[in-house]
């Protein structure tokens, strides 16, 4: 908290009274006390005296109402007159007023009663960022489910009426694979809306974690793509002591990885290859997909972490993928770097602690 | 029908494409039908072809919500070109109309001298009947 008085004796005594309970700064007059609030953002309580020389406790309140509206302000003075009572009502917006001399249990009182005030209303401020993010979220959502749900529907259902001028046997084959792979596509985009959801609301289950054991359901997935798509695919991990995490967010990452650099191979290409490396070291897993891709263009590179955006125009993307793979990061503390270049490859690097 | 078109279809679908290209095939009588599922790499070729003169106009049908370069960005680019290229080009809105669609953006588009029409997903023999006859 803050205390303003143009007495150095009153801030001392304030100072030593509750110095214990409180983390207290004290100012003489109005600059030095804008200066302390300059260095202190967590300063929750203001109390300010009224007549000082140069400027009125009320109007001090009145400019920092603006300037630095968190901290609850209190008015702290002799002088009981109607007039400045009103107007530290109305222009300063004062949470309590507190007569001199002051009782400790006044003070404290007032002290307890405005933090509880400080707190609601920055919860409320952290509540709002929170249903602002969500509502934009919202917003991308109705976009998204009408190109990624409506867009493969209406596809299917001109397809379909398509299906009635078409004879050829071998063209209507081809259209139903097309259809099936936008019914994949749709199942593929409800997976991920399912992944989005549950790190966003679920809690953390910690537990050991055997690198091994995680990516080895994964590696038989991947093993069989990468023939299939003839990729080099290799995977080392070296694990010395034990990692906590929570095994879900983890696996999302490496499926995530995984899957993007497989999928953004360069289809021409004769080299092909996707390298995973995981090392868990002093608690720490440092782990690096590189694949010999398609890459990204620098400009977007900033971008690929935005739910919902798509770098590649290909259609497999479906613009959840690493906005997930963030999500888990933060969840878990970690952190994720790329590098890439054009028609060369990408290679993510991800860290994360052990819990 | 009895005049002829070429088409140029854009759609990052590659159902969409596949499925608009076969109804243009069956049911109109095109000189040539070309499909992009990238709208930056369809305007490369227009540029590319802006010399040569065509003998029928080519219908572009374009899909708006693209990665990339989407319908709207594709509208703007196309609409920079001079005017002997343009006119040998007509471009109908295809798109699936949801609430998310903003009103105010489709009717921008729809004030393009090039753009001429707009039918919603899925395409049907009658709809594209009824665009070539208003084109």
């Amino acid at each position: 908290m803050l205390y303003v008085d143009d007495e150095p004796g009153n801030l001392v005594g304030f100072k030593a009274s509750l110095r214990l309970d409180y983390h207290v700064f004290t100012a003489e007059n109005i600059p030095q006390a804008l200066a302390c609030l300059n260095d202190h953002p967590d300063i929750r309580v203001i109390f300010c005296d009224q007549r000082m020389p140069g400027k009125t406790g009320v109007d001090f309140f009145e400019e920092i109402r603006v300037s630095y509206p968190l901290p609850i302000r209190i008015m702290l003075t002799a002088y009981t007159d109607v007039e400045s009572i009103i107007d530290a009502i109305n222009k300063g917006n004062i949470f309590r007023f507190v007569k001199k001399p002051w009782i400790e249990a006044d003070i404290i009182g007032a002290i307890e009663e405005a933090n509880k005030f400080y707190l609601a209303v920055s919860m409320l401020s952290i509540k709002n960022i929170e249903l602002q993010k969500a509502y934009d979220e919202l917003n991308k959502f109705a976009y998204s489910v009408s190109h990624d749900i409506r867009g493969p529907l209406s596809g299917i259902l001109g397809a379909i009426n398509l299906a009635n001028e078409i004879d050829d046997v071998a063209e209507m084959r081809e259209m139903l694979f097309l259809m099936q792979k936008s019914v994949k596509k749709m199942d593929t985009y409800v997976l991920s809306m399912h992944d989005y959801y549950s790190l966003q609301r679920g809690e953390l289950k910690i537990t050991e974690i055997d690198f091994e054991k995680v990516i080895d359901e994964l590696k038989s997935i991947y093993t069989v793509l990468a023939k299939v798509n003839e990729v080099a695919f290799d995977i080392s991990i070296s694990q010395d002591g034990i990692f906590r995490s929570d095994y879900a967010p983890l696996r999302l990452i490496f499926n995530n990885l995984l899957s993007n650099a497989f999928k953004y191979q360069d289809r021409n290409s004769k080299n092909k290859s996707v390298k995973m490396t995981v090392e868990v070291a002093k608690s720490v897993a440092t782990i690096y997909v590189k694949d010999t891709g398609l890459g990204i263009l620098g400009s977007h590179v900033g971008e690929i972490f935005n739910l919902f955006y798509r770098s590649n125009s290909l259609e497999v993307g479906s613009g959840f993928g690493l906005y997930n793979v963030k999500s888990a990061l933060i969840k878990l503390n970690g952190q994720i770097e790329v590098k890439s270049i054009l028609h060369q490859g990408t290679t993510f690097k991800v860290t994360i602690p052990s819990i | 029908m009895n005049i002829k078109f070429s088409f140029i279809i854009i759609d990052d679908s590659e159902l969409d494409c596949f499925v608009t290209q076969k109804l243009l095939e069956h049911s109109t009588k095109y000189v040539a039908i070309t499909t992009f599922q990238n709208a930056e790499y369809a305007l490369e070729i227009i540029r590319e072809n802006a010399a040569r003169n065509s003998p029928v106009p080519t219908i572009i049908l374009l899909d708006l919500q693209m990665p990339f370069m989407n319908g709207f960005d594709f509208v703007e680019e196309f609409e920079k070109f001079p005017a002997e290229v343009k006119k040998n080009y007509r471009i109908a809105i295809f798109t699936v109309l949801t609430a998310a669609s903003n009103p105010a953006d489709i009717h921008k588009i729809l004030t393009y001298q090039a753009v001429k029409g707009i039918i919603e997903k899925p395409l049907t023999k009658q709809k594209l009947l009824s665009l070539l006859i208003r084109v």
